[in-house]
């Protein structure tokens, strides 16, 4: 809520400065970011007329002028081009306080000046300068209007200093949506004086003009409505006006729409005024809106309303929508004199609803919303009364009614000080805490505390406690602990995926993270089928329409970022959650994704050129990183998934279940990108799937170490030649397996000259071992017989010669 | 052959040996003198044909020019070493070592994992929870009843999906949900944290990003209070910001609980003073901290007491039960951590900036 200090000040014994003001209510829990300084803050400047302007002797920019203030005629030296013989002016002078400074005596070029010309910043003053001034840049000054006074007093033709600022009011705090509760606040709290604005008594005799009725007492609780006639003098008082403008609202000039603004913002209640001679039927009914009804707001929009939407309506039809904004028919116009001033108590949820429907917030409905101290009513109504009467003695009050059907009693708590002290971890003696809650409700007796009707938001002991914490100082509670020890449960999912970035990082990759929302061309462009796709009901943009269903498209966009950026080798992972539509309900996976792009190393070395990044290099990398995962291994998947390259994609096993995949992106995909290389590989794996198999217990996961032989191990090479289709995958299982066989490895793939074109040349290391001997040659060289008998047999193998 | 012809035979030796110049290979003399079949050890050897008396006396001059000898080739060989390494090429020991592979965390999974750890230490276990999630977790059993206000203080991203109760599903915009899914799932006392996304629709900035990562930790037990809760925070930020950092509390409004308290940081930047330091460019105002503005304090937690209507909807009487909870944005941590400005780094994933950690 806009603030303006002064208007708070009227509520309280003068003397409050505003650099107290701001320490004691922030203190409390309200939040000021910056605070506006407005009007004039000068002292001795005074209307002056100009009389002379002669060049300076010494400068071609300044001007000798000499000024009269009625009494005094002052020689002053002036750089502003803006001055004009017979100008009024603000005039300064020596000794004069200014927002800069005090005005000293000074020579400008060898030339005394005797005080000075003000601009309207010099002032202190924000919004007064012409456009013609603020378009030559700095130095013009202020011209004065004509028909001013010489001599007078500068604060007497503009504003007074004061200070408007936005005030941070959180939900708890509505009860102090106004000017005259932000006063009350910092006299319960700090012990201030009171000044409560003049609320007055009318009698009240005759008949009512206007039946109210309130339909649903649960909406409404209740309506105070006044009937005022002959209210003529309508001009909005200029204190009125100057308020309201100064806390950002746009005053109509027009007293009956402005006095109900500005008693709002006074006192905190809504208050809605209807031109008496458009309230069909002599009645106003508080109802729910009926299936079809219509009505035009204020806003000039011709709303179609439900059932759920609450109106105040006449005989005939709505004329507001009740705590929101009124009618455009029975409004305020011009030539209104009789007026029904309504002052209304609605339930906030109804409000909330209300509002939402019809699309309008508004001053009122945010009050509403929050809550609004259910004694207010009639008080507000009467203050709206008592201003307009006051502008017009002749105005006569016909009719004063106030129903308040539903009354909720105000919350009664029993007080326990033990309580209170162990709920904030204070030490406090009693009577500092009965010195507060007497502050709150000033009759408390030591027992029993019972909210004031502006705070319905004390409900329990535990609301009483944060009162105390407020009134005392928040530094009450005290920095100590008494908590038992409890046991850390590790948590699986994150140690497990701490192990994988920490493995994925010692190779090399760094860790991205990025927006989990994407658009649908990115959906697309990854290939990803946009029917599943979770979609945002309210995006903030068509970029971030969508939540992920996969990884790529994000990865990609940091590659490119990346490459863009002057990179050539981009290694990066990321984890994350993708989603899917499943049965309506979102699907939730959490996923492991990264992407190489690139050289192997992230920079140039000297000994010569880099080596390009491959299918290997990513698997070298999974293998290191899933080293010791169940038994981790790669196989040809059933059905890679579309990202993929075709017959470029293997699947990562953990103890037969596919965990996730690894290979060449798509290249449809990639020129999706906009990127040229198809190089560019990519790996996921599902973490809902790889917490299965990690074991969390620390004795389990321990690897058992497996002896060495104490004899000699021995190896032998094999070079042989088989047909080109046979792959390293069918191979090896054939071969391996021996109990002799430490382990066997493919340390050479051969094609090309000196062998048919058909076949290709592996050369497989086999390293034999044994715990109780070293090998004979003659041993080995059995073993050696047996593996190329198995080749010879399963692959039509040949020795190479 | 007599002693004596034994003894001119063995000064024989010395004299050659001595005479040989100094750049003799050293192996090749030591083969020549002391080796298996070397001079000096075949003499010795003839040693077997004296009577005993002699053997002791031949043989101690003997081993004592085999000792001289052996002395001598020692340093031959060293110098000689000396000599041939001066005579390699030198390494150039300003070229780059071999640039292997370097990769990096990102600053934000540094940052969760310090404060993990941090308050693991204080026995807080870690929960997850969903993403999407339903309007009754994230709001409705916080306290946040439908149609209330508070509602409005964090702007909410739906999805076009129902839950079981008709209402739609919508992205966390706190992590707090993981607190009422873990009280509903164990009994007190239960101490734990959780982290992740959250997101919120509000336009990015500097400080601002729809998408944003939050900690949430909380205690519910007998006789919790919100010293417990002071005490707790302190010691946390302590092993962050170091063993110097205060905090201080003050009020403020969360829905969930009651009393709330916003917590503030002693500025790590200007140690409290709020004026900018050597070499701190001063943002904004002359001559003030950059970074907290020259107020001496950071806005980074809020807290409070756990509301009983938050323990009602958990099964949790609120009569026996007490708990305090506290949250922030890991982010914020991570930009003063790093001492990043500005929250959009965090998220383009620059590796010029990635790479630094």
């Amino acid at each position: 809520m806009k603030v303006l200090f002064s208007w708070v000040k009227d509520y309280l014994e003068p003397g409050l400065s505003f650099e107290e003001f701001k320490a004691k209510i922030t203190r409390l829990g309200f939040g000021i970011d910056s605070a506006e300084k407005t009007g004039v803050d000068a002292e001795n400047v005074f209307t002056a007329e100009i009389l002379k302007i002669e060049k300076h002797p010494n400068a071609d920019r300044l001007s000798l002028c000499e000024v009269s203030t009625g009494d005094k005629i002052y020689k002053v030296v002036c750089g502003a081009k803006n001055i004009e013989v017979g100008q009024k002016i603000p005039f300064a002078v020596i000794g004069a306080r200014l927002p800069e400074g005090v005005l000293k005596k000074a020579k400008i070029r060898g030339v005394e000046s005797e005080g000075m010309i003000c601009s309207a910043a010099e002032l202190g003053l924000k919004g007064y300068d012409s456009e013609a001034v603020l378009a030559e840049g700095k130095g013009g000054i202020l011209p004065l209007d004509k028909n001013l006074p010489l001599g007078a007093d500068i604060r007497e033709v503009f504003p007074k200093a004061d200070y408007v600022f936005e005030l941070e009011i959180t939900p708890n705090l509505a009860y102090c949506l106004s000017h005259y509760a932000l006063a009350r606040e910092l006299s319960v709290f700090y012990g201030l004086t009171l000044r409560e604005p003049r609320i007055p008594s009318f009698d009240n005799e005759g008949a009512p003009v206007i039946k109210i009725e309130i339909e649903d007492p649960k909406n409404c609780h209740r309506y105070a409505g006044i009937v005022m006639k002959g209210v003529k003098n309508k001009k909005t008082p200029e204190y009125m006006y100057d308020r309201l403008k100064a806390i950002g609202l746009n005053p109509k000039g027009d007293v009956l729409i402005d006095v109900t603004n500005y008693v709002m913002f006074e006192l905190g209640q809504p208050i809605h005024c209807f031109d008496l001679r458009n309230i069909r039927g002599g009645e106003i009914r508080v109802r729910q809106a009926g299936k079809g009804e219509k009505i035009k707001t204020l806003d000039g929009r011709e709303q179609e309303l439900s059932e759920e939407v609450m109106v105040i309506a006449d005989g005939e039809k709505p004329v507001a929508v009740a705590g929101v904004m009124g009618g455009f028919y029975s409004s305020i116009n011009p030539d209104t004199e009789d007026v029904l001033i309504e002052s209304a108590l609605f339930d906030p949820p109804a409000v909330r609803k209300s509002s939402k429907i019809v699309k309008i917030k508004s001053d009122s409905s945010y009050r509403f919303e929050r809550g609004v101290d259910p004694e207010l009513q009639l008080k507000a109504a009467l203050r709206v009364a008592g201003i307009l009467k006051e502008l017009n003695s002749a105005a006569e009050i016909a009719q004063i009614s106030d129903s308040h059907p539903f009354k909720k009693e105000p919350a009664v708590i029993e007080i326990s000080h033990e309580k209170i002290n162990s709920v904030l971890g204070s030490s406090l003696e009693k009577g500092k805490i009965d010195a507060c809650l007497k502050a709150i409700d000033p009759s408390f007796g030591g027992r029993l505390f019972t909210a004031p009707s502006y705070r319905g938001d004390l409900k329990n002991i535990w609301d009483v406690a944060e009162e105390v914490a407020r009134y005392i100082g928040y530094d009450v509670i005290e920095s100590r602990t008494s908590m038992p020890l409890m046991k850390v449960a590790e948590n699986g999912r994150h140690a497990m995926l701490n192990e994988f970035k920490n493995g994925l990082s010692a190779c090399g990759l760094s860790e991205v993270c990025n927006y989990d929302l994407i658009s649908l061309k990115e959906i697309r462009d990854m290939l990803s089928n946009e029917n599943e796709a979770v979609e945002l009901k309210n995006p903030l943009s068509s970029d971030f329409h969508y939540l992920r269903p996969a990884l790529p498209a994000s990865l990609m966009k940091n590659l490119k970022y990346n490459l863009n950026r002057g990179r050539n080798s981009v290694c990066i992972y990321e984890s994350g959650s993708v989603f899917a539509v499943r049965d309506g309900k979102p699907e939730e996976t959490r996923q492991l994704a990264g992407l190489l792009y690139g050289y192997l190393l992230d920079e140039e070395f000297w000994r010569g050129e880099r080596e390009s990044l491959d299918f290997y290099h990513v698997k070298g990398i999974l293998n290191r990183v899933f080293y010791g995962y169940g038994d981790f291994a790669f196989e040809k998947p059933e059905k890679a998934p579309h990202y993929f390259r075709e017959a470029s994609c293997l699947a990562l096993k953990i103890s037969g279940e596919t965990v996730g995949y690894a290979g060449l992106l798509n290249p449809q995909i990639i020129s999706n990108f906009d990127l040229k290389d198809n190089n560019v590989f990519y790996f996921e794996v599902n973490l809902e799937k790889t917490l299965k198999h990690f074991e969390t217990e620390f004795y389990k996961k321990i690897r058992k170490i497996k002896p060495v032989s104490q004899f000699q191990h021995s190896w032998r090479d094999l070079s042989v030649l088989l047909d080109r289709k046979y792959s390293w995958g069918e191979v090896h299982p054939e071969i391996s397996g021996i109990p002799e066989l430490l382990w066997v490895k493919l340390v050479d793939v051969y094609t090309g000259k000196n062998i048919p074109e058909d076949l290709k040349s592996l050369t497989i290391r086999f390293m034999f071992s044994s715990m109780e001997k070293t090998f004979t040659d003659q041993e080995l060289n059995k073993l050696m017989e047996g593996v190329f008998k198995k080749l010879q047999d399963k692959f039509q193998a040949v020795l190479r010669s | 052959m007599t002693p004596d012809q034994w003894l001119e035979r063995l000064s024989r030796i010395e004299k050659e040996f001595f005479s040989v110049p100094g750049g003799e290979d050293p192996g090749r003399l030591e083969q020549k003198y002391l080796g298996r079949k070397g001079e000096l050890a075949l003499l010795l050897r003839e040693l077997s044909s004296f009577s005993i008396e002699d053997k002791k006396r031949l043989g101690q001059t003997g081993n004592a020019l085999k000792n001289k000898l052996q002395e001598n080739l020692d340093s031959r060989k060293t110098s000689r070493g000396a000599a041939a390494s001066e005579a390699r090429p030198a390494l150039d020991l300003a070229l780059s070592g071999y640039p292997y592979p370097r990769g990096s965390v990102h600053p934000v999974t540094f940052t969760a994992n310090k404060i993990i750890d941090s308050l693991g230490k204080l026995g807080f276990s870690l929960e997850d929870g969903p993403l999407a999630e339903m309007d009754y977790y994230n709001f409705e059993a916080l306290n946040f009843p439908p149609h209330h206000p508070a509602r409005d203080m964090q702007d909410t991203f739906y999805l076009n999906l129902k839950d079981e109760k008709n209402m739609d599903y919508l992205l966390r915009t706190h992590t707090s949900p993981v607190q009422i899914r873990t009280m509903k799932s164990r009994k007190p006392p239960v101490r734990a944290i959780s982290f992740g996304k959250t997101f919120r629709s509000e336009a990015v900035d500097a400080s601002h990003s729809f998408v944003f990562h939050q900690m949430e930790g909380f205690y519910a037990d007998k006789n919790v209070s919100m010293a417990d809760l002071k005490w707790t925070l302190e010691t946390f930020i302590k092993d962050l910001f170091g063993s110097g950092a205060k905090i201080r509390f003050s009020p403020s409004y969360f829905p969930f609980v009651e009393p709330g308290a916003q917590v503030e940081v002693s500025c790590v930047f200007c140690g409290r003073n709020g004026a900018a330091g050597a070499g701190q460019k001063p943002g904004g105002e002359e001559g003030k901290c950059p970074v907290c503005k020259g107020s001496g304090w950071l806005e980074m937690l809020g807290a409070g007491m756990i509301h009983s209507e938050v323990f009602k909807a958990c099964g949790y009487d609120p009569e026996k039960v007490s708990g305090f909870a506290f949250g922030a944005g890991i982010e914020r941590f991570a930009m003063l951590l790093f001492g990043i400005r500005d929250m959009r780094m965090l998220y383009e994933n620059d590796l010029r900036i990635l790479k630094q950690l």
